[in-house]
């Protein structure tokens, strides 16, 4: 019986976790190379159809197509390179938000039950602080919260180094990570919060294969 | 050679035989079969076998003497049943029960002896006399498996043979039965148990003595329950450990007489902690409820009720109920429901039984689970319970339904209560299904004064206050509620008309209100259920409902009730997601929208509703080509012909829009292909007619020529189309006339018609005529490309000189960048040309054209670009391959793979987006499928790739998503050696890509940087 301390803790089921609101057949139209008219009527198709693969949808793609085919040469944008830099800032750009960090860590699994972490409620969308003005040259802040399942878990160290490890890997340089347990919710607290934040702690766990396999384990699932 | 043996050579035969046996068996089993063919063709007599076998049988050695009874005896399995005559059994018989006395012959004499007791002549006495011998001097326990075969085999064909005097000869049947106990006892062989059960049911099911000796044949079958068995790899006799638990069942549910013992025992064995064996014992019980019938379970039920309860109510609670039994590849073991089906039955043999009898059973049960409802306890177990019993017959089912019903069918304002009210009342609906919903004339009746039927306000009322009374946010609830409706619509004749449109309204208005998916999902399930019975009823108060609800303006906001707006898009959703294959539906939902599609064009700024609608009408269309019959056709075609031509040649109105007009004259596209066949003439004269009088599209650019194209591409390519060549020539010339000052939209319009009619109509000499090689201007190349897709596609000769012709363009400074975007053309699927099912007459479209033609392109393009020494001009060769490559399904291109690779790795260079994803998603397929290959050139691979994931002109978004997706799949499929070198490197160069501006691209990163952080790291135990 002591093997887990907290057998039954309250699930959030999967489907259920917080997630954005346009969903997959949205994204993968925006990965298609199409702007302005067009995408803006593929995006009223997929309300009356739901998939990326209605037929509709083909036909409208396939329009297009040969309309860009059928421009006369003249037209036909020039292969010289000078102009890229303008090209690149054409692009919409999606923020960096807290759903976004929620959608890196909810999937880890947690190291004594067979679910995760936002199943689990041990990171919530509402604990989540992003600060970042979308400048690429300015730093960025991101703040997490957790909450352990339960005030005495011995875990909750582990659990810190995996979110810790995840982002790391996951966000861009200019990005300050830190990771706190939420006020009261751990006998241990600020123990547990110097640990997380202490880069050379952090590496130096890093540097132990046994436990980054573990680390490893719990990302592996991660979507 | 027939293989029939003579006297003379029987001794030879035998000698051979013997020689043959335990080293050839095959070879030993064709003589023994020669033999018997002979003595039945009568070239040898029986006797005259055993004769020759004499001296064999009289040897010293044992095994002589054993080989030679056993080639007797083979010969004896082999011969028909009525060849021996009455004294040739009896002196067989006779000599073979001298021969059990050598005790090294055993095996063979019961084996001749088995033999010879189906034999149709074997005298009452010889089979007494086997019979006496068995059980006086036959011990089981002194003889291996083979051995007891036999002697088993003995019985049973002493069975078969004498049944009707066994069961008429007491004595006879009970000197026979004692027989039979003492050579079944102590049985373990498996091959051997299967005949003990066989002959054991068919003796306690058919024979007329058994009541005295029930209990002994109850002892040896039971002894076994329940039985288990793994067969041994190369098992010979396949016996499963399924067979021998089934006939065992069907042995101990043999007959009534086993009940007393049967159902003690058996209710013991429900008490055992193995999943399988409680499975067992309850399908074992099952069967003999189902067998025994209910007169035998007027004792046993109380005892037999207690247990089961048990099990229903405890064994089960929330736990895992079913495991599968993946290793003997049965279905699910589900021990829960098995227990139910147990009680069913009770119900069942009850009540047919006596109807006094089921009283009884019921009110006991019935009243040990009402407390249940009072307390809410256990409710899912006993509403289970009370609805298997009432899932019997409808005698059942009425007694079930007016006892339990009123105690949990009272409306509620809670909605936890409402919940369970509905999940209790479920079980009821299930077993008025299982009761009611078959074609059983007598049920009509019964169906027609259920019990059910008084509740159906009640639950017609809960079931709508807990769907239109709850909050948006109880999606359990309201899902409940709709999956309740739609059971209830299954329920056959349980409601009338009025209720169905009742539910239908329900879930029109719940449908199109809801943004829950499930419950969108449900509903959209029930309508389609209701659909599948009253497609009428559906029409009439759903579908004519929807399109009614469709507003006739975009600025125009509908309302279902007060406070509630509908979208349009949502409208049109359901419209589609529900008439799917439903012939009337497709049928009004399509006339219906164009009429509403000619009111919302006649308003202005309307154009994306008009496109929503267009899309709409194509999507019904396109997803139900196949299904939709000649009769809906033609009143499609009666009620949507007109205005859609009549919307597309308006010039002014919104649907001369690009897409709205395309997928518009695709729908006429549809229309016309379903027209029958033998008007197709008429209607091309007419539309010529049309659009060549009328609106003058040959004069000067018009629109009017998409809506013409698509309709020629649906006539009949049989019919007489005198205009071709005219047509053919006026648009040539008019595109080359206007090539400037025409759309975009009208130029493709035009191309596509020149390559309609070459693919259906014109002849090759007049193609030829009117192509003209030497003016490379770009509307020529244009025509010529049109041209060459038309007769490609058709696998035509004359084909390969334009693909030729335009190859040679790529090598032109000037026009070879134009050029090599045109080769995309060549392969790309056209809605006209496509084949649809059923229809071989609307083009010439060769199923495997695209095959030939990459076949004959890539050799020549790969040549022209190794011997090219201009940059441009390679670059143009690779940017037609890509292009190509794009439209051509993977499988054909595998096995060009090895020379295309490195060619791929160029494209990845060239500055054009479309060539780089072309190039991008060959590589992908090829990376997953041949690792070798792509290990080859990793090095290049990588650093190429690492260029392409960051932003810049010529790297748009989905560049940098196939360049990391191709990164993630090298990561697995490059071996490590050859991949960890370059771990570093990519992991950093990864880091910007994290801060790409689109949010796909970042996640696409994070997946492929994690695949490398872990590469060559230790693995982590699963």
């Amino acid at each position: 019986m002591s093997e887990f301390i907290n057998e039954n803790p309250n699930v959030v089921e999967d489907n259920e976790l917080p997630r954005r609101k346009e969903d997959e057949a949205y994204q993968s139209l925006l990965g298609n190379a199409a702007n302005g008219e067009a995408l803006r009527r593929r995006k009223l198709l997929l309300k009356i159809n739901h998939s990326a693969q209605s037929q509709a949808l083909k036909n409208v793609e396939l329009l297009d197509r040969l309309l860009l085919t059928s421009v006369p040469p003249e037209l036909i944008p020039d292969n010289n390179e000078d102009t890229s830099e303008d090209d690149s800032f054409d692009e919409p750009a999606d923020p960096i938000d807290s759903q976004e960090i929620y959608d890196l860590i909810a999937h880890i699994s947690d190291p004594e039950h067979p679910l995760s972490l936002g199943q689990l409620s041990v990171v919530n969308l509402q604990d989540i602080e992003v600060h970042d003005s979308g400048e690429k040259d300015k730093m960025a802040e991101v703040i997490v919260r957790i909450t352990p399942t339960i005030t005495h878990c011995s875990l909750a160290t582990l659990i810190g180094l995996g979110i810790r490890v995840r982002l790391d890997r996951a966000l861009p340089e200019r990005f300050r990570i830190t990771i706190l347990l939420k006020t009261g919710s751990h006998q241990s607290e600020n123990q547990v919060n110097k640990q997380l934040n202490d880069k050379e702690r952090v590496a130096a766990a890093c540097e132990n294969e046994q436990l980054l396999g573990v680390v490893s384990k719990m990302l592996s699932t991660c979507k | 050679m027939d293989g029939l043996i003579v006297s003379e050579d029987l001794g030879t035969a035998i000698i051979s035989f013997i020689a043959n046996v335990d080293i050839n068996d095959k070879k030993a089993d064709q003589i023994a079969s020669n033999l018997s063919e002979s003595v039945i063709r009568k070239r040898i007599k029986l006797l005259e076998l055993v004769v020759a076998l004499k001296e064999h049988l009289l040897a010293d050695e044992a095994s002589q003497r054993r080989k030679a009874l056993y080639c007797l005896s083979s010969v004896l399995t082999k011969l028909p049943e009525d060849q021996l005559l009455k004294n040739e059994v009896s002196v067989i018989f006779s000599f073979y029960l001298s021969k059990l006395e050598d005790t090294e012959l055993s095996k063979e004499a019961y084996s001749g002896l088995s033999s010879l007791a189906k034999m149709k002549y074997i005298s009452l006495d010889n089979t007494k006399d086997l019979v006496k011998h068995l059980s006086q001097n036959y011990k089981p326990s002194s003889f291996l498996a083979p051995v007891r075969f036999f002697a088993l085999q003995c019985m049973s064909n002493i069975y078969v043979r004498n049944e009707s005097k066994l069961i008429s000869d007491l004595a006879f049947a009970d000197g026979y039965v004692k027989c039979f106990l003492h050579v079944a006892n102590g049985e373990k062989d498996p091959r051997n148990l299967l005949i003990s059960f066989k002959l054991n049911r068919r003796i306690s099911s058919t024979l007329k003595n058994i009541s005295k000796f029930k209990e002994e044949l109850f002892d040896v079958l039971f002894c076994y329950f329940p039985i288990t068995f793994k067969p041994p790899k190369n098992d010979p006799y396949k016996i499963s450990n399924s067979d021998l638990k089934l006939e065992l069942r069907l042995a101990i549910s043999a007959t009534p007489e086993f009940a007393e013992d049967a159902f003690g025992n058996l209710i013991d064995k429900l008490t055992a902690s193995s999943f399988n064996v409680k499975n067992d014992t309850l399908l074992t019980l099952k069967a003999c409820i189902d067998n025994f019938g209910g007169e035998s379970l007027l004792k046993n039920w109380l005892p037999l009720w207690n247990a089961l309860k048990f099990e229903i109510i405890h064994n089960n609670e929330g736990g895992e109920t079913t495991i599968s039994n993946a290793e003997s590849g049965s279905p699910d073991v589900n021990n829960y429901q098995a227990a139910l089906d147990v009680i069913k039955s009770c119900a069942l043999q009850l009540s047919v039984f006596d109807v006094g009898a089921f009283d009884n059973f019921f009110s006991h049960v019935f009243e040990e689970l009402k407390p249940n409802f009072v307390y809410d306890k256990d409710l899912r177990q006993s509403c289970s319970i009370l609805a298997a019993i009432g899932s019997a017959n409808t005698v059942t089912f009425d007694k079930v339904i007016e006892n339990t019903l009123p105690l949990f069918l009272k409306s509620s304002s809670k909605t936890a209560k409402l919940k369970l009210v509905m999940m209790n009342l479920s079980f009821f609906l299930d077993s008025y299904i299982v009761v009611f919903n078959d074609d059983n004339t007598l049920h009509a009746q019964a169906r027609s004064t259920n019990k059910l039927a008084g509740f159906q306000d009640e639950i017609l009322m809960i079931l709508g206050k807990a769907l239109t009374g709850t909050s948006k946010v109880e999606t359990t609830v309201r899902t409940l509620s709709v999956i309740q409706f739609t059971k209830l619509v299954k329920m056959r004749d349980y409601l009338n008309r009025d209720e169905m449109a009742l539910i239908i309204q329900y879930l029109t208005e719940t449908i199109l209100t809801d943004t829950n998916k499930n419950i969108y999902y449900a509903c959209l399930e029930g309508l389609k259920t209701i659909g599948d019975l009253q497609e009428d009823l559906l029409y009439e108060m759903s579908l004519k409902k929807l399109l009614q609800l469709l507003p006739s303006d975009s600025k125009d906001k509908m309302f279902l009730r007060e406070d509630e707006p509908i979208e349009k898009e949502n409208i049109l959703k359901v419209i589609l997601d529900f008439t799917n294959s439903k012939h009337r539906l497709v049928k009004e939902s399509i006339i219906g929208l164009s009429a509403k599609l000619k009111i919302v064009a006649s308003h202005k700024g309307t154009s994306d509703y008009c496109f929503l609608l267009a899309s709409s009408l194509y999507t019904l269309l396109a997803n139900n080509a196949t299904l939709i019959r000649d009769t809906d056709a033609s009143a499609i075609k009666e009620a949507t012909e007109a205005p859609l031509l009549d919307m597309m040649t308006n010039t002014t109105a919104v649907t001369m829009e690009d897409h709205i007009l395309t997928l518009l004259s695709n729908v006429l596209f549809f229309i016309e292909l379903k027209t029958p066949l033998d008007t197709h003439q008429q209607q091309l004269v007419r539309f010529t007619e049309l659009f060549d009088k009328d609106l003058q599209i040959f004069e000067k650019p018009n629109r009017g020529v998409l809506p013409f194209v698509k309709i020629l591409g649906a006539l009949n390519k049989e019919c007489d189309f005198k205009e071709s060549t005219s047509f053919f020539e006026k648009t040539v010339r008019l595109l080359k006339k206007n090539s400037l000052s025409m759309s975009e939209l009208e130029r493709l319009g035009y191309l596509e018609l020149l390559m309609v009619l070459v693919n259906k109509w014109l002849k090759e000499s007049t193609v030829e005529e009117f192509s003209n090689w030497n003016d490379t201007s770009a509307v020529n190349l244009e025509v010529l490309t049109w041209i060459g897709k038309g007769l490609i596609m058709k696998n035509s000769p004359m084909g390969v000189k334009f693909q030729r012709g335009l190859i040679k363009e790529l090598g032109r400074e000037d026009v070879g960048v134009f050029a090599a975007k045109l080769f995309e053309v060549f392969v790309i699927d056209i809605t006209p040309m496509n084949r649809y099912k059923g229809i071989s007459w609307n083009c010439n479209t060769k199923l495997l054209y695209k095959q030939k033609f990459f076949s004959e392109m890539f050799p020549q393009l790969v040549d022209l670009y190794k011997n090219s020494a201009d940059l441009s001009t390679k670059s143009n060769y690779l940017t037609g391959l890509s292009l190509i490559l794009k439209q051509i399904p993977k499988t054909i291109i595998e096995p060009y793979m090895g020379n295309l690779l490195p060619l791929l790795l160029q494209a990845l260079e060239l500055p054009t987006a479309d060539v780089k994803v072309s190039a991008l998603s060959t590589l992908k397929d090829t990376a997953e499928k041949f690792h070798q290959l792509v290990t080859e050139h990793v090095q290049t691979l990588y650093t190429t790739l690492l260029k392409l994931i960051t932003p810049g002109k010529h790297n748009n978004v989905q560049v940098r998503l196939l360049a990391l997706e191709l990164l993630l799949i090298l990561s697995s499929v490059v071996p490590l050696n050859y991949s960890l070198p370059y771990k570093i490197d990519i992991i950093r160069a990864l880091e910007p890509v994290l801060d790409d501006n689109r949010r796909i691209v970042r996640k696409q990163c994070v997946i492929t940087r994690q695949a490398f952080f872990e590469l060559g790291q230790v693995p982590f135990e699963q």
